[in-house]
């Protein structure tokens, strides 16, 4: 058929554009890494290479089922933070994270002590596993910040510390399933905290994410302590053949989402963190108006000022917005206006009009 | 929708083994998550890559990949069974029973975490339901009375269109005058959540993670949509074409299928009432609005830096003339 040869081809332009590596289709190539090979691991338990290089794991690969677990089990959690563990092995400077479980407990800023309730459930669960073989061993944490970016708080600051001076190696991962329903692509980080006096060399700031004003403070003071890994996923050549055929069933689960209805409250959240960033910008400028007078310092690096931050995040909000819009008019069209009474057609004009163009 | 789908299995009618060539008759809807598909073969990659790492000859014939088992969990409110996730099994090779304790500790296990699922039966992979199968769908019923059979056929066929994922069902038929379980097909649909469609459609299309810049955000959106849509006209077209064919008298006139077309159609469009005319453009005049002020934000962070530099320069110069202060 025609059209799936120029959707093949689209596909390889846009791999190609995004530069995307081009994962082997020998079958057997990509599911060599599914092989637990447990001389390598305690080899390399035994070297830790870590040990003497902070910075050592610069990348991190996530399996399909890894992702969609964590991804389903923050989501169900709603707004309340949950956490489970992570397993999997290292490979060189990657940590792969194979399988993902829940842990039965909340992950609430403030119960530190939630990991002394886990070790039990881990522990029997890590057993239980084995048996019916899995053979990997816990390799990292994750948990979820629903609607406020994926960051490391204090609190997680010091448990990961802790984590990584006592069982390494160690990963972790943050999920936010609210930003990731809304923008319809995946929220997630992976990171790895520095040693508690080692000071890291000045390396670019990640990509900014809009932080809500009562976490700013938070993240503000811990943000030096770690650094982010590259995340890439792997799936199996079942999974993948699985995956094509998928969409074939859930396509009419594609058309029939409504990302505007169902963000309603998270866009309304974000707009009154906008509208507060927004005053306190004002009050920073009048300020540096006056400091206008003197001759100002030639700052170190041009930093953002707090409007243009705040232009940033509106931008990201109405792109998103837009986006929903846009398929809600597309579903009208398709699917309102075949009636051809006079009524309908004026409707089918209307919403069919300008679309606004957005430029950040 | 669910005719066009039905239509496509219409038009495949089932095969495989006597012991599961009917249809299920209980009535019961399945809904299936694309979460227990990944599980289920993520597990067969696993067994797979370990026996072949291992190089020893398994129980399984050589070349075959080694089955693998497991429970699926999920609620069952009233006739809808939906399954929602699933972990492996333990089973005794020699004598093909399940081991109990297994069983049971991983069940006590994921009640804790999900409180709200039961178990609901078992999986396998394989190509076809084998009559072994038989005696560990009944061990399973002590814990469900009457547990679903879903089979992964896990045989990479690049042809095949449809999910090589079948459910069954147990049935108490009488054949040769004695009453005989046999399975039998039950049709299912995929049932997702937002966040589980969009991750699955993440790690299919291997998205760039970090997003992009706003253009590539926005041309992976509505590539989204425009394969959706392509795929709604595609099964439209299998419809019309099959309607041309009934009108032109080469395939038999089906009645009931023909209702079903002509209450399809009548369905469009959709919504037509005031209200819903109302509330969309009531929606779509609040997306403005917020774009409107976007832009204002814009603008205004443009012309704050527009200011700051007019007054970087201005100031220099006038400060060596010691003349007037910044434009203020």
């Amino acid at each position: 058929m025609e059209a799936t040869s120029s959707a093949s081809m689209a596909r390889q332009t846009w791999e190609l554009e995004n530069s995307i590596q081009a994962t082997s289709s020998d079958p057997d190539a990509l599911d060599a890494i599914y092989r637990y090979d447990e001389a390598t691991q305690t080899r390399a338990q035994q070297e830790k290479p870590w040990v003497n290089d902070p910075h050592h794991f610069r990348r991190a690969k996530i399996s399909a089922l890894a992702l969609l677990k964590m991804v389903v089990h923050a989501r169900a959690g709603g707004t309340i933070e949950v956490m489970g563990l992570m397993q999997g092995k290292c490979e060189g400077d990657a940590i792969i994270v194979m399988d993902a479980f829940a842990l039965p407990v909340e992950g609430t800023e403030t119960r530190v002590n939630a990991q002394a309730d886990a070790y039990e459930y881990m522990v029997e669960y890590s057993t239980i596993n084995k048996q019916a073989g899995r053979l990997e061993n816990v390799v990292g944490w994750y948990h979820s910040h629903p609607g406020y970016g994926c960051w490391l708080s204090g609190i997680d600051v010091s448990t990961q510390m802790l984590n990584q001076q006592f069982t390494e190696p160690f990963l972790a991962v943050v999920i936010d399933p609210t930003r990731t329903v809304s923008a319809g692509k995946v929220e997630i980080g992976a990171f790895r905290t520095y040693p508690k006096d080692y000071k890291p060399p000045d390396d670019p700031v990640s990509e900014y994410q809009t932080i809500p004003l009562n976490k700013i403070e938070d993240f503000g003071v811990h943000c030096k302590q770690y650094y982010a890994l590259d995340i890439t996923y792997f799936k199996s050549s079942l999974d993948s053949h699985l995956l094509d055929l998928l969409w074939n069933k859930y396509w009419v689960n594609t058309l029939s989402s409504s990302p505007l209805l169902g963000n309603r409250d998270y866009v309304a959240g974000q707009i009154f963190d906008l509208a507060d960033k927004l005053e306190q910008a004002e009050g920073q400028l009048a300020h540096s108006r006056f400091g206008m007078l003197m001759p100002s310092q030639r700052k170190k690096e041009p930093e953002e000022s707090p409007l243009a931050k705040v232009t940033r995040d509106s931008s990201k909000i109405t792109a998103e917005q837009v986006h929903g819009l846009m398929s809600q008019v597309i579903k009208d069209i398709l699917f309102n206006s075949v009636h051809p009474s006079s009524k309908a057609s004026t409707s089918a004009t209307d919403s069919s009009g300008p679309v606004p163009m957005i430029e950040s | 929708m669910s005719a066009p789908s039905d239509l496509a299995v219409a038009s495949h009618p089932p095969s495989g083994a006597a012991a599961a060539a009917a249809s299920s008759s209980s009535g019961l809807t399945f809904k299936l998550h694309p979460l227990v598909i990944v599980n289920v073969s993520d597990h067969h990659t696993r067994v797979k890559a370990q026996a072949a790492c291992s190089g020893d000859g398994t129980s399984a014939a050589p070349g075959q990949p080694p089955r693998v088992f497991g429970c699926v969990i999920g609620v069952q409110r009233g006739r809808t069974v939906e399954i929602f996730n699933s972990f492996e099994l333990v089973l005794d090779p020699v004598s093909g029973t399940l081991d109990r304790a297994f069983l049971e500790k991983k069940q006590e296990l994921y009640k804790k975490v999900f409180p709200d699922f039961y178990v609901l039966g078992w999986y396998s992979t394989g190509s076809d339901v084998q009559d072994a199968d038989m005696q560990i769908h009944k061990a399973l019923m002590d814990v469900n009375e009457s547990p679903v059979y879903l089979l992964l056929n896990p045989a990479i066929n690049l042809s095949q269109k449809d999910l090589p994922v079948t459910i069954h069902e147990s049935e108490l038929h009488v054949i040769d005058g004695s009453p005989q379980l046999i399975f039998v097909r039950a049709n299912y649909t995929i049932e997702t959540v937002e966040a589980e469609r969009i991750s699955v459609d993440h790690v299919a299309h291997l998205k760039p993670s970090d997003g992009g810049s706003a253009a590539t955000q926005l041309a992976a959106h509505l590539t989204g949509i425009h394969s959706a849509i392509k795929m709604l006209n595609s099964r439209v077209r299998v419809i019309h074409q099959y309607l041309v064919s009934m009108q032109k008298g080469d395939m038999p006139l089906d009645n009931s299928l023909l209702r079903q077309v002509s209450s399809l159609v009548r369905r469009l469009p959709a919504m037509e009432s005031e209200k819903f005319q109302d509330d969309f453009l009531m929606e779509y005049n609040d997306t403005l609005l917020m774009t409107y002020l976007a832009m204002f934000t814009n603008c205004s962070s443009t012309m704050n830096e527009l200011v700051e530099k007019f007054n970087t320069t201005y100031e220099r110069s006038t400060a060596r003339r010691g003349g007037r202060g910044a434009f203020m």
